[in-house]
């Protein structure tokens, strides 16, 4: 059980600033992700944690206590890399007794320890394998229980998932979680991943540039991002420039966008006249069945059968391209005019880039 | 052999002009070790091939000489001291090659391999002078340092190649999991490297075995190596026992290799 402060973390290499002032906190028992493309400084942010890199400036506190003076080797923390990181001339059961041996415990104390920690991530029966011999799914279970065997006060995993196929994926990623909540342990999760990230965590922190650009719930990320970055960054999204006419009490505002005017959500600090985005998410809109009062009106330009649904975009007088997904069997030409209905409660208005 | 026959299996198979010429490589690297090896049996007076008759006495003549079997003895010995403080100093220097970055890591590799660039000769006479300065001129000692010196490269090179293979991550994990840097090295490092290292103690010896030129110019009073009290007895006699001892040599050298067949795999080696 153990908090987290991360505060206005700092580290330059060179000309390149990889870490410009990144604060986060993890609560106890929480899962924090970092999320973000590659360079915004969410495994720089991982690597500082873990104390294999030193920050030039900022503070990591745990439970309070400053650790940017404790080697990474009496941090006590747990950390699970993207290439497994096993040792390749040890079996898989001295691989996840490394550390208790280490804590010079006693054989009968390591067996044992190692034998339920196996169970619990559901590889026993290889404990005499080599890391080579067995699959990459299960080389991340091994890399994962070598961690848990220790009792971690916070679990750190870089990208765990990047090298196994989607399946897999799947199948560790919920073991990730189970564990992580049976045992209550604090962990820090970096991945390029959203819909990895949406369903894993419970604060998703997204990364932009060496900052954080958000910091929150999956859900507000999804639905309440603070900027157009971290829409994009979070799912498949329309925006449509617009100007907001005038606010309507709290983080409510009038806005008129393609030939309509419609009262929207905002972001609490956005004002009147500023430079704006509509953010409607494909699932939000649908095309207006006869006699529906439709909030667009538009020309269909695109359309795809995806099985379980259709992808179509259309195109609106004013320039601007939504896309949508209908029902499979939903009648679609290309070249059709429609309607298009909008779910107000999940229209967001935001500025194009958070001050 | 059926080993080698299923190796063989899979690879697409090799042109007839490819496999002479492979064949004829052979040939030139081969014939003159059976020249040596079968010279030395003879039961003649002269270095011939084909040897005529068979006899060993080549072989108790080379044992009854002094010179030449305390040239082998001393040889031996340098040999393996080299071999075991070039790789303890090589091991640590790819250690400390490993962990500088960029342009310093270069200048690094390049300083650690400089006894390969610059002329034996040089390095040599550079050495003389040397260990005349602090003493040591005209000892086994300085010899034997020379002899690391020259034997070093080959060791450094070989172990620093086996550290690449090792990902930055194990060390991470090594001490994540609280392990010190000794541990890490110990428990993590070493047993990945074994092979590189085992290689480069090997090279340093058949290295150290081998060199002429520098044992020549810092010999002790007195005391020859192996090439050296050889060199000496081509000099005035022409007798095939200089074949029993060449024989000797290569044995030796087979011996190295088959060492590291058996303690760590050829494949795994290279």
């Amino acid at each position: 059980m153990a908090t987290v402060d991360v505060k206005n973390l700092r580290k330059r290499y060179d000309d390149f600033v990889a870490l410009d002032g990144v604060s986060i906190a993890a609560r106890s028992g929480e899962l924090v992700t970092l999320l973000g493309p590659s360079g915004c400084g969410k495994s720089t942010t991982l690597r500082c944690l873990a104390g294999f890199l030193e920050p030039d400036g900022g503070e990591i506190e745990l439970d309070g206590q400053s650790i940017l003076a404790t080697p990474s080797n009496r941090r006590g923390f747990g950390v699970v890399f993207q290439n497994y990181a096993l040792f390749p001339h040890m079996t898989v059961a001295e691989n996840i007794g490394y550390g208790l041996k280490l804590r010079k415990c006693s054989a009968d104390e390591i067996k044992t320890r190692v034998h339920d920690v196996m169970s619990l991530v559901k590889l026993t029966g290889l404990e005499h394998r080599m890391p080579r011999e067995i699959s990459g799914g299960q080389q991340q279970r091994v890399a994962l229980a070598r961690a848990l065997v220790l009792k971690p006060k916070l679990l750190l995993l870089d990208e765990p998932l990047a090298n196994l196929d989607a399946r897999l994926r799947d199948e560790v990623r919920w073991l990730i979680r189970d564990l992580q909540q049976q045992s209550g342990i604090t962990a820090f999760y970096v991945t390029h991943d959203q819909s990895e990230a949406m369903a894993i965590s419970d604060m998703v922190a997204v990364m932009k540039k060496g900052r954080v650009a958000q910091f929150a719930s999956p859900r507000e990320i999804y639905q309440k991002p603070v900027e157009r970055y971290v829409a994009d960054f979070t799912g498949e999204a329309n925006f449509l420039s617009c100007r907001p006419l005038r606010a309507l009490g709290e983080g409510r505002m009038r806005v008129r966008v393609g030939g309509a005017e419609l009262d929207v959500e905002c972001v609490p600090s956005l004002k009147p006249d500023d430079a704006a985005e509509l953010l409607l998410r494909p699932e939000s809109l649908a095309l207006a069945g006869s006699g529906e009062a439709a909030t667009f009106r538009g020309k269909i330009v695109k359309s795809a059968f995806l099985g379980a649904s259709q992808h179509c975009e259309i195109a609106l007088a004013d320039g601007g391209v939504l896309k949508l997904t209908t029902p499979p069997n939903t009648p679609v030409r290309i070249g059709e005019d429609v309607g298009i209905t909008v779910d107000r409660s999940h229209a967001w208005l935001m500025p194009e880039v958070a001050a | 052999m059926s080993g080698t026959a299923t190796m063989f299996a899979h690879q697409r198979p090799v042109g007839l002009g490819f496999a002479v010429l492979i064949a004829l490589l052979y040939v030139f690297l081969l014939v003159p070790l059976v020249t040596i090896v079968g010279a030395s049996f003879t039961a003649g007076l002269l270095i011939e091939f084909p040897p005529r008759g068979f006899s060993l006495q080549w072989y108790r003549e080379f044992f009854a000489r002094r010179d030449l079997v305390d040239g082998l003895l001393l040889s031996l010995r340098i040999g393996a001291i080299t071999a075991v403080v070039t790789t303890v100093v090589a091991t640590m220097a790819a250690l400390c090659g490993q962990v500088l970055s960029g342009r310093k890591s270069g200048w690094f590799q390049l300083g650690m391999t400089l006894p390969l660039l610059v002329p034996e000769l040089l390095t040599a006479v550079g050495l003389l002078f040397f260990l005349f300065k602090i003493g040591l001129g005209k000892t086994v000692l300085g010899l034997q340092m020379g002899h690391i010196l020259m034997s070093f490269p080959y060791a450094y090179v070989s172990i620093t190649a086996a550290l690449r293979q090792v990902p930055a991550s194990l060390d991470e994990a090594s001490a994540s999991l609280g392990a010190t840097q000794w541990q890490t090295f110990r428990m993590v490092i070493l047993p990945l490297i074994m092979p590189g290292v085992v290689m480069g103690a090997i090279f340093a010896f058949i290295n150290s075995f081998d060199l002429y030129t520098i044992s020549l110019l810092l010999k002790p009073l007195g005391g020859n190596t192996l090439p050296l009290a050889l060199f000496d007895f081509l000099t005035y006699e022409f007798k095939p026992t200089a074949a029993a001892a060449a024989t000797i040599s290569i044995v030796l050298s087979v011996i190295g290799v088959a060492l590291v067949q058996k303690l760590v795999g050829l494949q795994r080696a290279f």
